[in-house]
This record gives C-alpha cells, sequence and structure tokens, in this order.
C-alpha cells in the first residue's frame, strides 16, 4: 500500500501550482483552470484519507465536490462570456470595473 | 350642606371655559352670557359656602378651618399629594370679593366687547379660566394645587394681555404692542414663578407635606431647622413679587395695559396681582417664625409703593396711571403684611401677648386693603374703560371736560378716586390708615424698628403722591376745556357698562365700614394661646367704636388726611382751576427727575440690560457648547468612519488576483497562527 504521505504530498503540490495560478495569471480561462487543480487536490486529500481510514463517507464528499464544481466552472465560463461580449477581453488586469 | 361642594367653585368657571371654547359661537353674546352665568354660579356657591362656614360649628369655637382632601399622587418615599379645599376667613373673604367683582367685569364686558364680533368668545373662554384660576388659587389646601392655579393665571394673563396681538401701533418694545407686553408679563413673573417652585421644594423636603394643616402645624413648625424655613419664606415672597409686581420686578404691570380695559380690572383687582399678597397672606404662620424676613416683606412694600406712586406722577395715560396705583397700593397691602408679621414674630419670641395682637392688627389692615382696593380699582378701571370705549384714545391730554358728557361715569370715578385717595370715610381712608398705624407700631419695636420708620415715611408721602395723581387724571379727564377726542366720543357707555360701575361704586364707597361691623374678626389671625397653632378669624369684631377712637385719636391721621387734601387740593388748582402750571417745576418735561419718571426709574432699560448680559451670555455659551462639543462629537466620530473608509477604500482594487492574493495571504496567516498557537499549547 503507497503510504499517506505520498498522497497528501502530491495533493499539497497541486494545491500549490493551482493557487499560483490563480494569482500569478492573467488569462481567466487559466484562472479558472487553476481553481479546478485546487479542488482537486482537495479531493485527492478526501479520497485518499477515506481510503486510508476504510470510510466511504469521503468519497461521498468528493462526489458532491466535483458537482458543485461542475456547476461552479458553468458559471464562471458563463460571466466570462459575457465579459467577454463587453469587454472583448479575458485578460484580469483589463476586467477591473468593480472597484471604488 | 355647602361646605362640601366648596370644590366645585373653581370647577364651574373651568367647564364654562371649555363650553365657550368649543361652542362660544353659538351661544348668546359670544358666550358671554355662559360666563356671567359661570360667574354668577360660582359667586352664589361662594356665598352658601361663606354663609355656612361663618355660621358652623368650625368657626364658632372650633379649629378656624375646614378642610377635606383626594389622594392626587404619591411618590415612593412618604410623600403624598392631594386634591382639596381648606376654608378659613381669608378663604371667605377672598372668595367674596373675586367671584363678585369677576361676576360684574363680566357683565361690564358684553358691553365693552360687542364690537369684538368672533373673537370675543376667545375672550370670554379665557376670562372664565382666568377665574377658575384664582378661585381654585383661593380654595387650595396645599401649596402644589395652589401653584397649579397660580401658573393657570399666569397663562391666562399672557393671553389676555395679548389678546390684541395683531395690533402692532409703534415699535416692538413691551410698551408698544399687546404681544410683547403679554410676553413681557408672562416672562417677568416666570421669574417669580421659578423661586415659589423653589420654596414648594423646601418645603417638601422640611416638612415632607405641602398640605397647609401640615405646614402649619406648631409642632412640625418647631420641629424644623428655622433656616430652612428661612429659605422657604424668601422664596415663597420671591413667587410673591413677580405676581403682585413688587419691586424689583413690577415693570410688567404697566406694559401689561396693552390688553382690554376688562382684563386689567380682572388681573388687578379680582385676580392675578391679588394672589401674591394672598400667598403671603396665607403663609403667615411660616412667614412669622423669622422677623427678618418679615423686615424684608416690609421693606419692599414700601419701596414699591413710593417708586409706583412717582411714575404715576406724570404719566399721560390714563390706564398707566390706574396700573403705577395698583403696584404701589400692593406695596401698602405688603407693607401691611411685613409690619404686622414683624411684631408678631418678635412678640412670639418675647410672648408678649400685646405685640402679637398688633401683629395680627397688622394683618388684618393688609387684607382689609386688599379688600377694599379690589372694589375701588375694579371701579376705576371700568370707569376708564367707559371712558376709553366712548372717546377712542387712551391719552389724558386728549380728553378733559368729559364730565358733562359722561355723567355716571365721571361720578363713579370721582368716589373711587377719592376712596383710593383716602378722603374721609372712603373705603381706602379705613384700611390706608390702618396700614400706616400698623407700621408706625412696628417702628417702636426691635433693633431694626427704625426701617419702619422710613417705610411709614414712604408710606405717608405716597398717600400724597395717591390722592395728587388720582384727582390729576380725574381733571384732566372730565374738568376742565374739551379736548380733542371729548369732541368726537359717543357719550355715556351703554347701561351694562354704567350699571356695573354704580354697583362698584357703592362697594368702594361703603365696603371700608364692614371693618366696623366685624369684618376684622373674620380676617386676623392668632397664635392659639393653648396649642400655638394660627388661626385666621374666629375672633369678635372690635367693633366701630375700637376703630373710630384709634383712627381720629391718632395724630397721624389727621396728617395723612391733611396730605390727601392737599394733594387734591393742588391737582385742582393744575389741572383744573390752571392756576399753578406744573410745567414750572419740571422745566416743562426738561428736568432730570421728570425724564426719569417718564422712562420709569430706567427698569426697562435695566430687564433689557440684564437680559442681555445674562440671557443673552448664557444663550451664547450654550450654544457655543452645542455647536462645538456635541455637535463636535457627533461630527467627529462620522468625520473617523467617513475618513476610514475614505483610506481603506483602495483595497478594493477590482483585480481578482488581487483579491485570491489577500485571500491566500489570510489564509497562511490563519494557519501559521494556529500551528504557533498549538505549539505553544503544548499540542501534536
Amino acid at each position: 500500500m503507497i503510504p499517506i504521505e505520498f498522497f497528501l504530498m502530491f495533493s499539497a503540490i497541486l494545491f500549490v501550482i493551482g493557487i499560483y495560478g490563480i494569482m500569478a495569471k492573467n488569462n481567466a480561462i487559466v484562472v479558472l483552470m487553476c481553481i479546478e487543480l485546487v479542488l482537486n487536490a482537495a479531493n485527492i486529500n478526501l479520497v485518499a484519507f477515506a481510503a486510508y481510514n476504510g470510510d466511504i463517507m469521503g468519497q461521498v464528499f468528493v462526489v458532491f465536490t466535483v458537482a458543485v464544481a461542475a456547476c461552479e466552472v458553468a458559471v464562471g465560463i458563463a460571466i466570462l462570456l459575457n465579459a467577454y461580449k463587453m469587454k472583448k477581453t479575458t485578460v484580469i488586469d483589463d476586467l477591473t470595473e468593480l472597484r471604488w | 350642606m355647602f361646605i362640601e361642594y366648596t370644590w366645585l367653585i373653581p370647577v364651574i368657571p373651568l367647564i364654562f371655559f371649555v363650553i365657550i371654547g368649543l361652542t362660544g359661537n353659538k351661544t348668546p353674546k359670544e358666550g358671554g352670557l355662559i360666563a356671567i352665568i359661570g360667574a354668577l354660579a360660582s359667586f352664589v356657591l361662594s356665598v352658601l359656602v361663606v354663609y355656612e362656614f361663618l355660621t358652623g360649628p368650625a368657626y364658632n369655637g372650633g379649629v378656624g378651618y375646614v378642610t377635606d382632601a383626594v389622594t392626587w399622587f404619591s411618590i415612593p418615599g412618604g410623600f403624598t399629594l392631594t386634591l382639596g379645599y381648606y376654608v378659613d376667613g381669608l378663604t371667605c373673604v377672598m372668595l367674596m370679593f373675586s367671584s363678585l367683582i369677576s361676576l360684574l367685569i363680566f357683565i361690564y364686558s358684553i358691553g365693552y366687547m360687542h364690537d369684538q364680533g368672533k373673537r370675543s368668545r376667545r375672550y370670554f373662554a379665557e376670562v372664565s379660566l382666568f377665574l377658575a384660576g384664582m378661585l381654585g388659587l383661593i380654595i387650595s389646601n396645599n401649596y402644589l394645587m395652589t401653584f397649579v392655579f397660580w401658573e393657570i393665571m399666569g397663562l391666562c394673563s399672557y393671553l389676555l394681555i395679548g389678546f390684541w396681538s395683531f395690533r402692532h401701533p409703534e415699535g416692538d418694545a413691551a410698551s408698544d404692542n399687546a404681544a410683547s407686553a403679554a410676553k413681557k408679563a408672562f416672562i417677568v413673573t416666570r421669574l417669580g414663578d421659578v423661586s415659589f417652585m423653589g420654596g414648594l421644594f423646601v418645603l417638601l423636603y422640611a416638612f415632607q407635606s405641602l398640605d397647609y394643616v401640615n405646614l402649619f402645624d406648631p409642632a412640625a413648625i418647631a420641629a424644623v431647622d428655622t433656616n430652612l424655613i428661612v429659605l422657604a419664606t424668601l422664596l415663597l415672597f420671591g413667587g410673591a413679587i413677580g405676581k403682585s409686581a413688587q419691586f424689583p420686578l413690577q415693570d410688567w404691570l404697566p406694559d401689561a395695559m396693552a390688553g382690554p380695559t376688562t382684563v386689567s380690572a380682572l388681573i388687578h383687582a379680582a385676580t392675578m396681582v391679588k394672589a401674591g399678597v394672598y400667598l403671603v397672606a396665607r403663609s403667615y404662620p411660616l412667614f412669622v417664625q423669622s422677623a427678618d424676613v418679615m423686615l424684608l416683606v416690609g421693606l419692599i412694600g414700601g419701596i414699591t409703593a413710593i417708586l409706583a406712586a412717582s411714575m404715576a406722577l406724570n404719566n399721560m395715560n390714563i390706564k398707566k396711571v390706574l396700573a403705577y396705583s395698583t403696584i404701589s397700593q400692593l406695596g401698602y397691602m405688603i407693607m401691611a403684611l411685613g409690619a404686622g408679621g414683624y411684631m408678631m414674630a418678635i412678640g412670639m419670641k418675647e410672648g408678649n401677648a400685646a405685640l402679637i395682637a398688633a401683629g395680627a392688627a397688622g394683618y388684618t389692615a393688609g387684607v382689609f386693603h386688599m379688600f377694599n382696593h379690589a372694589f375701588f380699582k375694579a371701579l376705576l378701571f371700568l370707569g376708564s374703560g367707559s371712558v376709553i370705549h366712548s372717546c377712542g384714545t387712551e391719552d389724558m391730554r386728549e380728553m378733559g371736560g368729559l364730565g358733562k358728557k359722561m355723567k355716571w361715569t365721571s361720578i363713579t370715578m370721582l368716589i373711587g378716586s377719592m376712596s383710593i385717595a383716602g378722603f374721609p370715610f372712603f373705603s381706602g381712608f379705613w384700611s390706608k390708615d390702618l396700614v400706616l398705624e400698623s407700621v408706625m407700631k412696628a417702628s417702636e419695636y426691635g433693633p431694626e424698628g427704625y426701617i419702619f420708620m422710613i417705610i411709614w415715611i414712604l408710606g405717608v408721602v405716597t398717600a400724597f403722591m395717591t390722592a395728587f395723581y388720582m384727582f390729576r387724571m380725574w381733571y384732566m379727564t372730565f374738568a376742565g376745556p374739551k379736548g380733542h377726542a371729548t369732541e368726537h366720543s359717543h357719550g355715556e357707555s351703554p347701561s351694562t357698562m354704567t350699571v356695573p360701575l354704580m354697583l362698584l361704586s357703592i362697594f368702594a364707597f361703603g365696603s371700608g365700614f364692614l371693618i366696623l361691623f366685624g369684618l376684622d374678626g373674620i380676617i386676623t389671625i392668632s397664635p392659639d394661646s393653648i396649642t400655638g397653632a394660627f388661626i385666621v378669624g374666629m375672633h369678635e369684631g372690635h367693633g366701630a367704636v375700637h376703630y373710630i377712637e384709634e383712627l381720629f385719636t391718632n395724630p397721624y391721621t389727621y396728617l395723612t388726611i391733611v396730605l390727601a387734601l392737599l394733594g387734591i387740593y393742588i391737582a385742582y388748582l393744575m389741572y383744573s382751576k390752571f392756576s399753578v402750571n406744573p410745567g414750572k417745576f419740571n422745566k416743562e418735561g426738561e428736568s432730570r427727575l421728570y425724564k426719569a419718571l417718564e422712562k420709569r426709574w430706567w427698569f426697562p432699560q435695566l430687564y433689557d440690560w440684564i437680559s442681555w448680559k445674562f440671557g443673552y451670555g448664557i444663550a451664547k455659551g450654550v450654544d457655543y457648547f452645542d455647536r462645538n462639543v456635541i455637535d463636535g462629537t457627533v461630527n467627529g466620530l462620522s468625520g473617523s468612519v467617513v475618513g476610514s473608509g475614505e483610506s481603506a477604500k483602495y483595497v478594493q482594487t477590482g483585480n481578482v488576483g488581487n483579491y485570491a492574493s489577500i485571500v491566500m495571504i489570510g489564509v497562511a496567516a490563519v494557519f501559521v497562527a494556529a500551528l504557533v498557537l498549538i505549539y505553544y499549547m503544548g499540542g501534536m
């Protein structure tokens, strides 16, 4: 059996990559993808702990998370499409209308 | 039988006030008839109550008063305040003349106010309330109730003096228009009212009660610190100074002449200004605890008497002359009460029964003068109202020669003038000489007695001045050549006005004789020989022989008679025969004294100065505090919120990446903090 540290390490790397992408990337599509990365990092943790503890609850939870993530991406891309219609761009630095 | 219904006496006019106020225009004479019925009902009930009281057991050998009360409200801590009536000799006399004179004035008002149309509803409603205030004050059984009715009268005087508030004939000063005069009357008397209220607080603190029965109980008085009583009486006297227009708050009364003349008559004769004198007379058991307080009372009375009389000497306004004479006569009453109380206070300290009796005579003189003054002053004011009604002016220079056109008015006014001047056997003569005699007697006792000698001299000079200015008024109005206004006058007033004048002139002549038939037995005060409780009345009158003997064996009586006749004669020479030119004595109105009198000894200026310096100064200070401290706190608070928001808003860049970064930094910070916490708690 693969030790749990491997899973945790893997999910941490995935998480950090996602965070880096959210913070540093300028393209909204990429940012959305990075959010998916962060979510999946969490999912891996859940699945790993579920397997490790012999408890099905973690896996059930992941199914819900995947469903929520799908919805979230749908909404996110819809917003982006509308933003693109208005501004003809998906560059985050240019989408700064909602501010002081 | 009737005495249980004493409480109805003020309630009747009060109800009629509401009725007239609501439906007056639909009733005959715009509510005038209802007002008269109310006053008549009060008068009849007063007569019945007085008769029953004076023939009842309480007065003949009992405690000397009848009182009953219901609880009004209680304050935790043992204070119970009541509503009720208190009938004794003083109440009886006050009830009689207040209700009778008010009734006559109301009847007279029908004629006087006939051209006021719808506005007379307001007038009749307010005078009914005024009467309710005075009658309520008279029958009150405690100081709080007295104070309530006292304030009702203050309100009514404000409303009635300002009856013609829409007239602005000359300017904004109080002497120029009714609205300002009403305001001045209200504010100046308010100074006294505040003092009165302070007195109530002191009394409540000292006695735990405000009921007369508890306050006048000698055991209760003995148990209380004398200094507290002195403080309370001084404060109560402050109230009397305001209401009865005594020095230094006398200046509102002349300006109050801006109201209708009937209102002046009501204020001066039957209600309002009598309330202050009544308060002193009513509180006598407390006042006589200190001779010094009584000395002050007498001194204020003396100063007021001469000050007001001097200002009447050269006034050209018929009503203002009468107003000053009222102030001056009120000074006499206060003077007599002060002198009597002074002797009584010393007598009680020394256990000298003769001195206490002399003090009681002073009290009698004061109350008796109030009684007589009510009649002749009501007569004089109503007479002057009749003249003004006919001529349309108040300036005596434009009158003159009215005697032929207004026979009844001139005759009745002559009776009133002779009465106030102290012409022998007219009512003013009896009481004025009793007042002066009491003051004279007071000067013989105590270390400060010489002050009463000064007051006596002031009083005698005032008597001379009174005779002069009253007859100056009479001659200027009714004698001499016909003036400008006389030519255009309407002649004699209608009978609703002349009949009350005739009735009042009978009283103005004859009310003085009542003292020869035992009235003094009712309006005297004396400590009971066993219990020490003060009892008003319950004495056999001294009778005619005593008073005639006392007055006519006293050389000073002849002095005042001679001075009064001299004053009348000088007025005759100056204003009827014109053989002496009054201008000779005042450099044709240019002398300094004449100007001082014309400017009322600069009292209006003094009031203005005080108001500007103190009132306006305090107002400015309060304004500064409000604008800077209170507003500053509020504005500073909101400003700091706005400012911090202003500086913090730049965090909202609109860039999603920035937001994400901040969230991450926050999460990282929380995570690190949690780790540190766990490490230090010794976990893991």
